[in-house]
């Protein structure tokens, strides 16, 4: 599940990460503030250090700990509805105009980088250059995306205000500028040429100009992705000092804001190639922290008694579902996909694959059940459980032209029924919950298997190409609603906002691989799901609830995933050398233990 | 005119007889060796005849994941609690059948290459050769890795006939330079005196002499082959199939966490014990089989 946690987190929604780890190793000399020792932790986004990784924080092999020594301008606290809640990173306020067309940053003001030099509101309008050569949500040089920033202005040296371009806004504009990664102009200036704004500017209109403008910046993205500063010049609590296969050490940034509030001196980041590495890590006591991994119970047990050790769990943002495949026969029919789901018992499914890490969805929504109370109230209830249900799913299978022969379920023509769910290897929940769906439907008379994939980058790229049938999909990535709903009536659908419109793409085509249809019927009306789904990007609070409840009704009765489990994160703390972890259920559990650091959290003992 | 043949009959008969009569002694002698070849004929029964004792599916009981070993499950159960000794037992038929597949291209591919190159030389020779030693040069695990992103290895005749293709070029090599040890020999000079067909001289001739060693590459061949697709079932680069002892393996490891707590132990040894009673089966039996053919190591 450290994989998984890894790829929530590239999904840019939800974090993990841990801390502790009471360990041997003597306290650090020079702390400050009452400060000192070393805390021991794992990276859950970069779990496998690279020693020649760069330090960028958008080289995906890059060296850069989220919270540590890469600092965002502020700290997404993933409320379960709200986008729009930060912790202070690099600002240490901000005003949102009511309207969400722009967003006013007041830096800390007595930050500066480890190498002294203070940090300006020019480093942050040089970050955000930077970040549109990536095309990052509200930095995109597309000229029609939503959600896109118009215009970066430096009010004065501590004060940014970025503007939203409202020709096509979205909800989800702040979340987008917060997440920014903020470097040192006076470390990466060669990377960008001197005439990047006007490049912008000239890219932003139509027509040829506008095109090689926007290539000359798309170009660019390399270079940004391949820069390596020979040192680390961090505006983080800690900088990297030096790092071996084995670990990378990271020291206390004296010049850092809050760092008399800083506990550790030193940070160590243990390489990881594995779950059962954390593990062992964890029944050795070695680690201060841990993120989010699967566990079995038996190795629950163990870790649970080495002395310290202690297990936070919270809220996470993601759920599982097991997805169709529209284009492909049978499961076009939507009886089909009831069936299935009458036949699917969630709750042992969930005890097999994720005991420790997920509980049983309560039914199918395509929200995570902390957030569908919130938004759904008591409609929550009214909506079909799916709970097992052989004589229904018997029912369903009927009314699909589905024929059982030999006490086996056929197509409509006779032909065998071979229902093939597609996993990535390394995610060993997935495969147990695979297997255990498998085995339920092979019970019922479904001839089922599971196919395995050896890695996940490899199965996106076959599950986009529609190869699969049916596979497992994350869901549910909140908390703003568009972005939870995107995943079932998004891009992977057929839908994308373009230039500012919602456009569908014939199944096959543009990524659309789920090959739903265009339009559904509801209750007796028709709807279409991708277009409610972008109205949730610039729609009111009121207007979002509605939105939702029709989504969550539409996703319920159409089925183009089966909710499997909601995940719980399940976190690893060691109190034997550090205090003031966050407790159960503190939002803080969904950003790495650097930020729980930097905000004068984590004390020595 | 029938009379003669009638003759060369009884001789037969009687040759096998008494082959079979020595393979009897050779094994007797030895303790160990009876151990192996039991050890092997219960793999085949329970490749052939095992699953035919489980019901399909196998039952699962989902209150009882990872139960310790006891009377009802010898080796406890796995994560979805079905029986690991079941799993075993029918899991071996695409082990052992894609084993055996492998074992008999490697060593049709092999001997019938090496004889052909070694005997004819030459042209043939060199040919032959040259394409051996490009496929020496082929990494084999790197290649399976490669060609697990394309092919799914769904039966074990699929399994089987990759490793076996992967396999044979040792044993061709191998095969050559005894043919060219062995037609230099008196007995190969006087059939060619003889004017004897090159098909009898091979098949007659220099093949029986050989016969040990093929054997013998045959049955290091299936290990070979039992450990290779384990290997990559552990890996995880293969498709998912519950009942194989290489996902039992990787299962036990990645997801049970038998490495870290004593739960999936008996789900890890029960796969591991059963490759270890193979292989020593195999190495038993290989031990007996080289007195078998080679006279000159009998103990009369």
């Amino acid at each position: 599940m450290k994989r998984l946690a890894a790829v929530v987190a590239l999904l840019g929604l939800a974090t993990v990460t841990a801390c502790s780890g009471g360990t041997e190793d003597k306290p650090a000399a020079g702390g400050s503030g009452g400060g000192g020792g070393l805390y021991t932790t794992i990276d859950a986004n970069k779990p496998s250090l690279d020693v020649n990784g760069p330090i960028n924080p958008w080289s995906p092999k890059g060296n850069a700990f989220w919270g540590y020594n890469a600092m965002r301008i502020a700290w997404s606290k993933n409320h379960l509805t709200d986008p729009n809640q930060f912790y202070p990173g690099i600002a240490a306020s901000w005003e949102i105009a009511p309207d969400n067309s722009s967003i006013t940053l007041h830096l800390q003001p007595d930050n500066k980088w480890s190498d002294g030099k203070p940090v300006t509101a020019e480093d942050v309008k040089f970050s955000i250059a930077l970040a549109y050569t990536q095309g990052s949500t509200a930095f995109a040089i597309d000229p029609g995306a939503a959600g896109a920033a118009s215009e970066v202005e430096v009010v004065d040296d501590k004060t940014v205000k970025i503007s939203q371009d409202m020709k096509n806004p979205s909800v989800t504009f702040v979340r987008g500028v917060m997440d920014s990664f903020i470097v040192p102009q006076h470390v990466w200036s060669s990377v960008l040429p001197a005439d990047f704004w006007d490049k912008l500017k000239a890219a932003r209109g139509d027509g040829a100009d506008a095109e090689s403008a926007r290539a000359e910046i798309t170009a660019l993205s390399e270079k940004v992705l391949a820069f390596a500063p020979p040192k680390d010049v961090s505006a983080g609590p800690f900088a990297l000092e030096r790092m071996n296969p084995g670990e990378a050490l990271l020291v206390k940034n004296k010049n850092f804001y809050n760092a008399a509030n800083v506990g550790p001196d030193q940070v160590k980041m243990l390489n990881s190639t594995g779950n059962e590495q954390i593990w062992n890590y964890l029944i050795a006591g070695k680690l201060d922290s841990a993120p989010f991994t699967a566990v079995p119970a038996d190795v629950m047990k163990r870790i649970g008694a080495t002395p310290g050790n202690a297990v936070v769990k919270g809220f996470s943002p993601v759920s599982l579902g097991l997805a169709f495949n529209q284009a492909k026969k049978p499961y076009d029919n939507v009886h089909v996909r009831r069936g299935l789901a009458y036949l699917i018992n969630r709750d042992e499914v969930t005890t097999i694959a994720s005991p420790e890490g997920g509980t049983p969805a309560v039914t199918t929504t395509g929200i995570h059940q902390k957030p569908a109370a919130e938004w759904l109230g008591a409609e929550l209830g009214e909506l079909e459980p799916y709970k097992l249900d052989p004589a229904k799913a018997e029912e369903e299978f009927k009314k699909a032209g589905l024929k059982k022969e030999g006490g086996k379920w056929t197509l409509p023509d006779g032909t065998p029924w071979k229902f093939t769910i597609n996993v990535p290897t390394p995610f060993s929940d997935w495969v147990s919950g695979a297997k255990a769906v498998t085995s339920q439907l092979t019970a019922a008379g479904v001839d089922a298997e599971v196919l395995t994939v050896a890695d996940y980058p490899l199965y996106l790229k076959e599950i986009a190409e529609g190869k699969y049938d049916v596979g497992f999909w994350l869901i549910a990535l909140g908390p703003a609603p568009y972005n939870i709903y995107q995943r079932l009536y998004g891009a992977s659908n057929g839908w994308a906002i373009l230039g500012g419109k919602v456009k569908h793409a014939e199944a096959g085509k543009g990524g659309n691989w789920m090959g739903g249809p265009e339009t559904i019927e509801v209750d007796g009306t028709k709807v279409n799901p991708g277009e409610l789904t972008a109205k949730l990007n610039s729609a009111a609070e009121d207007e979002q609830k509605t939105i939702v409840g029709q989504l969550a009704k539409a996703a319920n009765q159409d089925l183009p995933v089966i909710q499997l489990w909601d995940y719980v994160n399940t976190q690893f703390v060691n109190t034997n050398h550090f205090t003031g972890f966050p407790e159960n259920d503190s939002d803080l559990l969904r950003q790495p233990a650097g930020v729980w650091i930097q905000l004068g959290m984590v004390k020595k003992k | 005119m029938t009379a003669p043949v009638i003759t060369m009959g009884d001789g037969r008969t009687t040759m096998r007889r008494n082959f079979w009569h020595g393979v009897w002694r050779v094994l007797k002698r030895k303790p160990s060796r009876m151990a192996g070849m039991v050890i092997i004929l219960g793999f085949a029964f329970m490749g052939v005849f095992g699953p035919l004792f489980y019901p399909d599916p196998l039952p699962r009981d989902t209150a009882n994941l990872y139960a310790a070993p006891s009377w009802e499950h010898l080796f406890g159960t796995d994560f979805e609690g079905t029986d690991v000794l079941a799993l075993v037992v029918t899991g071996s038929s695409y082990v052992l059948l894609s084993a055996v597949i492998t074992a008999i291209i490697t060593v049709v591919l092999g001997t019938g290459i090496g004889l052909f190159a070694g005997f004819r030389r030459g042209r043939w020779d060199t040919v032959l050769m040259r394409i051996t030693d490009m496929k020496l040069t082929i990494p084999g695990l790197p290649l399976l890795l490669v060609l697990s992103t394309i092919w799914k290895f769904g039966s074990a005749i699929e399994m089987g006939l990759v490793l076996g293709l992967l396999g044979w070029g040792g044993v061709a090599r191998a095969v050559r330079s005894q043919t060219l040890s062995l037609r230099e020999r008196g007995f190969i000079e006087a059939a060619r005196g003889l004017g004897l067909s090159t098909t009898h001289i091979i098949g007659r001739e220099l093949l029986p002499s050989m016969a040990p060693f093929i054997a013998m590459n045959m049955l290091i061949a299936v290990t070979g082959a039992v450990y290779a697709q384990v290997g990559l079932f552990f890996l995880g680069v293969l498709p998912f199939e519950a009942n194989n002892w290489g996902v039992m393996l990787n299962l036990a490891v990645f997801g049970g966490g038998a490495m870290s707590s004593p739960a999936a132990l008996p789900y890890l040894a029960a796969p591991l014990l059963a490759i270890l009673l193979l292989t020593l089966g195999i190495v038993l039996a290989v031990d007996a089989m080289d007195e078998i053919f080679n006279p000159r190591l009998r103990e009369e």
